[in-house]
């Protein structure tokens, strides 16, 4: 076990760079993290019928998931129980059985091991079928169409694993028919560890302006123009950052959910007419996320562009290196014309030829391989901005942060990868559900952020 | 596309690889806004298809554009990313990449339409970036071209990248 006491030093808001590179802490990081939290595995749409399955990671391990015959879904380890071959090579199909290609073992799609090419020449008839089904992922549910999977079956059901995150999700991912992913997802690599990207997108406001100033000056629209050109409102007037109980987090700018869309009238006109069902089911504030921008991420591994409909998965690969996975995420009631349109413009801004998204790669690679000096290793990183002003809110579930840029979401996400890292078991965890904001930020830490009323009806 | 059809004259296959590797010269010599005003057609569609690993018995068909792509540019969508590299604030590019385009295997006939040829090509991009970073991205180009005059202009590629997984940090490049 690699010592993790030192890595995370929550008070001053720096990070040890080993967190980036050791191969200790990675495997380390398979075992309390990615061993223990619901992982993201897909989307209902992308499976509707009994017999599709699709194939994906939980961490390092090969998974497929699978619609049943009675419209439940489970997922399996992508592994013969018989000398470990994987069973299925397809990213998606519609089967009644996964054959392995070494000696013809069929799994059935609930997973268990229904044929075994001359079991009674050679196997004489004592091989255990019952018990040699593909080994199943323990959890597997699903939030708002929205599947996880988790290998630990003592975490906390999916719904308290998102728990205040859920609310803030429910404002768009309840709307308009709820939410779907479309479209097979692109794959590319990135050669940097898995949680360059995660904190980027649970919390990364600062760099938008600079790192992707090319792309957003031949946008245009509210984020081209607004930064640098001396007209912008006060920064606390522009958005919130939340972190949760579990790490997911997000950053909000209010009122531009449309800004990295090129021609965002359609769109706006959808978000327009669905507002007030956000409303009157949420209140204001839930309005207020609803037409905004988000970049977020779930813990561990899992972020979205809500507003830039923007779905990633990384998906780690060693210490050094990802694989991203990206689909375009939409509401289910828009026309398909829509839903096309708004895919274009995913795919323009944050696909694998995106207009952003290549922006940010290289900085992600840059930041994970500088660590690969021993001496630059030895040093820490800085996640302080907006510490001090950042707590409970009144109205608002988690811990709320005043200005989108800032790092309360960063801060969040590395309490928590702490939290999981000493963590013995899930109970270690649990029992500091009531408590940890006050372990955290001290007893009575309280948001700066203003009440709804006084933050946008004042004028 | 044609799959097969009246294979044009020697000397217009000629052009037509000639126009090609002008079109590689310009991407090398970051020539963007020439080879897009110069070389590609107004109503251009520039798609490059998202594409599974799919089990040979599987009948679903072939993505369309309608599937989306990791490019489905329209002219301005072309437009776009050059202007985007022409603000000189695209910090991945500066210092800039190197990026050559090997292409091969023309082949080259005429289309249904007057004026059109149906031409299939291979490329190998090669992309070296900073000091020893290199990567290699290989696959076939449709394109269907329209011949102005002595000039040639791209009405529509389809772009077939050989790998599921991009083995690449992005595809901010012109195939």
């Amino acid at each position: 076990m690699v010592n993790v006491d030192s890595l995370i030093d929550l008070d001053k808001a720096v990070q040890s760079k080993q967190v980036f590179w050791d191969q200790d802490i990675y495997d380390q990081e398979m075992e309390n993290i990615f061993g223990r939290s619901w992982l993201f595995l897909t989307h209902e749409s992308q499976i509707p019928e009994p017999g599709d399955f699709f194939t994906t990671f939980m961490g390092e391990d090969p998974i497929i998931v699978a619609r049943q015959k009675d419209g439940s879904v489970k997922a399996f380890i992508n592994s013969c129980t018989h000398r470990g071959n994987q069973v299925c090579h397809a990213d998606s199909g519609n089967t009644r059985s996964f054959v392995c290609s070494y000696h013809g073992w069929a799994f059935g799609v609930d997973g268990s091991l229904a044929g075994v090419p001359l079991e009674t020449e050679v196997y004489y008839n004592k091989l255990d079928k019952d018990s040699m089904g593909l080994r199943e992922v323990a959890l597997v549910d699903d939030y708002r169409g929205f599947i996880f999977g988790c290998f630990d079956e003592k975490a906390p059901p999916l719904a308290e694993w998102l728990g205040e995150m859920a609310w803030y999700m429910d404002s768009w991912a309840d709307t308009g028919g709820g939410a779907e992913l479309i479209g097979t997802p692109m794959k590319t690599i990135l050669k940097c560890n898995w949680k360059v990207p995660t904190e980027n997108f649970v919390g990364d406001g600062y760099h938008i302006t600079w790192t992707h100033v090319a792309a957003l000056q031949v946008i245009g629209g509210p984020l081209g123009s607004a930064f640098g050109a001396g007209d912008m409102p006060p920064l606390d007037d522009m958005g919130a950052q939340i972190t949760t109980r579990h790490g997911h987090g997000f950053g909000v700018i209010w009122d531009v959910g449309h800004a990295i869309h090129r021609n965002p009238q359609n769109y706006v006109e959808f978000q327009q007419q669905t507002l007030p069902e956000v409303i009157e089911k949420q209140g204001e504030w839930a309005g207020k996320m609803y037409t905004g921008h988000w970049n977020a991420s779930l813990f561990p591994n899992c972020s979205f562009l809500y507003g830039t409909n923007t779905f990633k998965v990384w998906h780690p690969k060693g210490p050094h290196e990802i694989e991203v996975w990206t689909w375009t995420l939409v509401q289910k009631n828009m026309s398909p014309e829509l839903k096309r349109e708004i895919q274009k413009e995913a795919i323009m801004s944050f696909g694998t030829a995106g207009t952003l998204e290549s922006d940010d790669g290289e900085n992600m690679e840059t930041c994970t391989r500088t660590n690969r000096g021993f001496q630059t290793r030895k040093g820490t990183m800085n996640a302080s901005m907006g510490l001090g002003v950042e707590g409970r809110h009144p109205e608002l579930p988690g811990v709320v942060g005043s200005n989108f840029i800032g790092e309360t979401s960063y801060r969040g996400f590395y309490r928590f990868w702490d939290e999981m890292m000493r963590a013995s078991d899930w109970d270690d965890v649990i029992k500091n559900d009531n408590t940890w904001v006050d372990q955290w930020l001290g007893e009575g830490a309280v948001s700066k952020l203003p009440t709804v009323d006084a933050a946008f009806k004042a004028a | 596309m044609a799959e097969q059809g009246v294979l044009v004259t020697l000397e217009l296959a000629y052009q037509v690889e000639q126009f090609y590797n002008r079109e590689a010269r310009l991407m090398n010599q970051r020539q963007h806004r020439q080879w897009l005003e110069s070389m590609v057609h107004p109503d251009v569609h520039y798609w490059l298809p998202i594409t599974e690993v799919r089990f040979t018995r599987d009948k679903r068909p072939a993505p369309t554009p309608d599937d989306g792509g990791i490019f489905n540019d329209s002219y301005s969508d072309l437009d776009d990313r050059v202007k985007r590299l022409e603000t000189g604030m695209v910090w991945m590019e500066d210092p800039p990449s190197k990026i050559r385009h090997l292409i091969s295997n023309v082949e080259v006939f005429h289309a249904d339409q007057e004026q059109q040829l149906s031409v299939y090509s291979n490329f190998h991009i090669y992309r070296n970036r900073r000091q020893r970073e290199e990567t290699n991205l290989i696959g076939g180009r449709e394109d269907i071209l329209v011949r102005e005059g002595d000039e040639f202009k791209i009405l529509k590629r389809k772009i077939n990248l050989d790998m599921r997984v991009v083995l690449d940090k992005n595809l901010y490049i012109f195939f």
